[in-house]
């Protein structure tokens, strides 16, 4: 369709082609705002950062502009790097499945037994931690996991713990425990919204055909809920891709992350050597984004949630 | 809601802006005819980059009132940061904090910043008069800042655990404290401390076989480090939970785990060495509200403020009439306790904080251990 279009306007007088092009920007006028946003506040950044990778530091914390692919030699020469990045993708993976265990049970109580206006108080309820700082929800957890926190208390209270432990917390565990809970909310908002549209006859009707109640959830359910699994699955494995405070906070001196090693290179002023890990994880995220788009249409995310 | 509800909510919208549009402008407007209108006020703001115990919100509240010289401050984490930041931002900003040989080696050798006559400060008569004679500070265009606090780097136990007394960084090694130490996150600062467990005496400026040794070390060091504290703040409160027995940190820890509620600790300079570092206010050479900048430490550096940041903060400064100050207080002890009065001998034992040769190199050091 579209190529008949472009032929018969190469064929048309031109004002006609004029006015088609005219036409034409005045529809995609409507995207400028969005375009000056992405270009300006995502392209140009991840374009400066790729440039910056491929130069050095002097000793005198200057950036020097000769290109080099020391640092990125120096990322896949150094098998830390490559562990940690690893490392991040498994903890960030594990995470990901907890909160769309956590977040889908959940979301599919509310969506099938909840009346709406409950449903609706108990997702404020969820959202409400949203309303205190992330620095704080952090903290607190120290305080709960910590060697005088508040589980170790209620386990050596209990009996079950002689002493207090050191392993909830400033490991990988804590990591794992505290990402979890800071990203389930994430979740339980896309998949409530997927689950919220389904249409939960469709399940008794599957039975009815015969189908097991696995087979009805896997053929019927998910798939009509798929859009909503992988938005959930962006929203949370993307990110901690990134994370940097939590480690710091919880993880400890064992539990850090690909962003805690990137960060230590921008505190020293060592941006193009930052720079390179940086543009890895975030060439990694683009990649990541391509495979879940060929699973995931706009529309799917805008309209069904 | 239907097509014409949009189209009329968008109106309504645009409505609604243009009017808040308007009234915002006008009120500018005004604002602004009302502020020409009025005769110039002395003072004004300046731009200060500075780490956050070098001011008390009562100081700066009091310098507003009386001579209406407001500082706007940003935060400072570490001097490699501060130098990138103000390399890049320059004139933004008008003073600026820096350490020891960060101030002639990295700020003055890039031509960041104004030497000045220290002596035209009247209130430089408070300082200890060698403060005012730094060799690295001084050069023929002036002094290149103005002395502020000090501290060499110590190590602090918690006496019930740590046993017997330690005296030496080897004790950061030992498997008996595994998950029992703190340390601030900062990684230069570690691969240089481990320099100089390992006899390194340039722990800045680290040769590769060094740093190899210093590797052995670090690995050694890793079981033992539960977290790396954000702040001087979280090493204290680790140690006065008693998660910590062993915390690096400035003079005057001992006080501040107790005053937490914390165990008896002690603190030591390793027998191998330290690093140090004293700090000084800077004039930024292309500041735009400079002229402020003297006024500003006449009275921000004045010996009963000093005495009090002394109070907050806890670690020593270059002050000598606040020292009196603090004596007179009954604070006397407690500053003698912290080496207050014995900065020239202290420091000159210590490695001054600076850039080095082999930043880079500590950095992927220490990213190499603490990886995964």
């Amino acid at each position: 369709m579209t190529t008949e279009i472009v032929g018969g306007a190469a064929l048309a007088p031109p004002t006609a082609i004029g006015g088609r092009r005219s036409a034409r920007l005045r529809q995609l006028a409507p995207f400028l705002p969005a375009m000056v946003i992405i270009v300006g506040l995502f392209v140009v950044p991840l374009a400066l950062m790729f440039v910056f990778s491929f130069w050095s530091t002097n000793e005198n914390l200057d950036v020097v502009p000769v290109w080099t692919l020391e640092n990125y030699q120096n990322f896949f020469t150094n098998p830390t790097y490559v562990r940690t990045l690893f490392k991040t993708m498994v903890i960030g993976a594990g995470v990901t499945v907890v909160c769309l265990v956590v977040a889908f049970v959940v979301a599919y109580f509310l969506s099938r037994y909840v009346s709406r206006r409950w449903a609706r108080i108990a997702l404020l309820i969820i959202i409400v931690p949203f309303w205190t700082s992330y620095l704080l929800r952090v903290y607190s957890w120290q305080a709960i996991l910590g060697e005088h926190g508040a589980l170790n208390q209620v386990l050596v209270g209990l009996g079950i713990l002689r002493e207090p432990s050191l392993l909830f917390v400033y490991n990988d565990f804590g990591t794992f425990i505290v990402l979890a809970y800071l990203y389930i909310p994430f979740a339980a908002l896309v998949l409530y919204a997927s689950l919220e549209r389904f249409d939960f006859t469709q399940l008794t009707a599957a039975q009815d055909l015969g189908a097991g109640p696995v087979a009805a959830f896997r053929r019927v359910l998910l798939p009509q809920i798929r859009p909503g699994l992988i938005t959930a699955c962006i929203f949370v494995f993307i990110p901690i891709l990134g994370e940097f405070l939590t480690p710091s906070m919880v993880g400890g001196a064992q539990g850090l992350l690909i962003a805690n090693l990137l960060a230590n290179f921008f505190k020293t002023a060592l941006i193009p050597e930052g720079a390179a890990v940086g543009f890895l994880i975030a060439a990694f995220v683009t990649a990541l984004l391509i495979v879940f788009r060929r699973y995931l249409r706009v529309q799917d995310v805008v309209v069904r949630g | 809601m239907n097509r014409l509800d949009n189209q009329l909510s968008r109106r309504r919208f645009l409505q609604a802006s243009a009017a808040v549009g308007a009234a915002v402008s006008l009120g500018g407007i005004t604002a602004a005819c009302n502020a020409i209108g009025q005769p110039a006020v002395q003072g004004g703001t300046f731009n200060w980059m500075t780490w956050g115990d070098h001011y008390i919100d009562t100081q700066l509240k009091a310098i507003e009132a009386s001579d209406k010289i407001v500082p706007q401050i940003s935060e400072l984490a570490g001097n490699a940061e501060g130098f990138a930041k103000l390399k890049e931002v320059k004139g933004e900003l008008d003073q600026m904090s820096g350490d020891a040989l960060w101030v002639p080696d990295a700020y003055f050798a890039e031509g960041l910043i104004e030497p000045f006559d220290i002596n035209e400060l009247k209130v430089s008569s408070q300082l200890y008069p060698f403060a005012r004679q730094f060799e690295i500070w001084t050069k023929p265009e002036g002094y290149l800042g103005y002395p502020f606090g000090w501290s060499p780097i110590s190590i602090y136990y918690n006496v019930e655990h740590v046993t017997p007394a330690p005296d030496s960084w080897a004790v950061l090694l030992d498997p008996k404290y595994k998950g029992r130490i703190v340390i601030e996150n900062q990684p230069e600062e570690i691969v240089a401390y481990m320099g100089k467990a390992s006899g390194v005496d340039d722990v800045y400026n680290m040769t590769d076989d060094q740093l190899a040794t210093v590797k052995g070390l670090l690995e050694q060091l890793k079981p033992n480090v539960l977290k790396f504290a954000q702040q001087a703040t979280d090493s204290v409160n680790a140690m006065t939970s008693e998660e910590a027995w062993l915390i690096t940190g400035n003079l005057g820890n001992e006080d501040r785990v107790k005053d937490g509620g914390g165990p008896e600790i002690k603190g030591f300079i390793p027998k191998e060495g330290t690093v140090g570092w004293m700090d000084a206010e800077m004039i930024v050479k292309e500041g735009k509200n400079k002229s402020l900048l003297f006024p500003f430490m006449e009275k921000s550096q004045q010996a009963e403020y000093i005495a009090e940041n002394f109070i907050t903060h806890g670690r020593p400064l270059f002050n000598e009439a606040a020292y009196k100050i603090l004596v007179d207080k009954g604070e006397g002890d407690r500053a003698d306790r912290y080496l207050y009065n014995k900065a020239e001998e202290t420091l000159a034992k210590t490695t001054l904080k600076g850039p080095g040769t082999s930043t880079e190199k500590s950095i992927q050091l220490f990213n190499e251990v603490f990886g995964a």
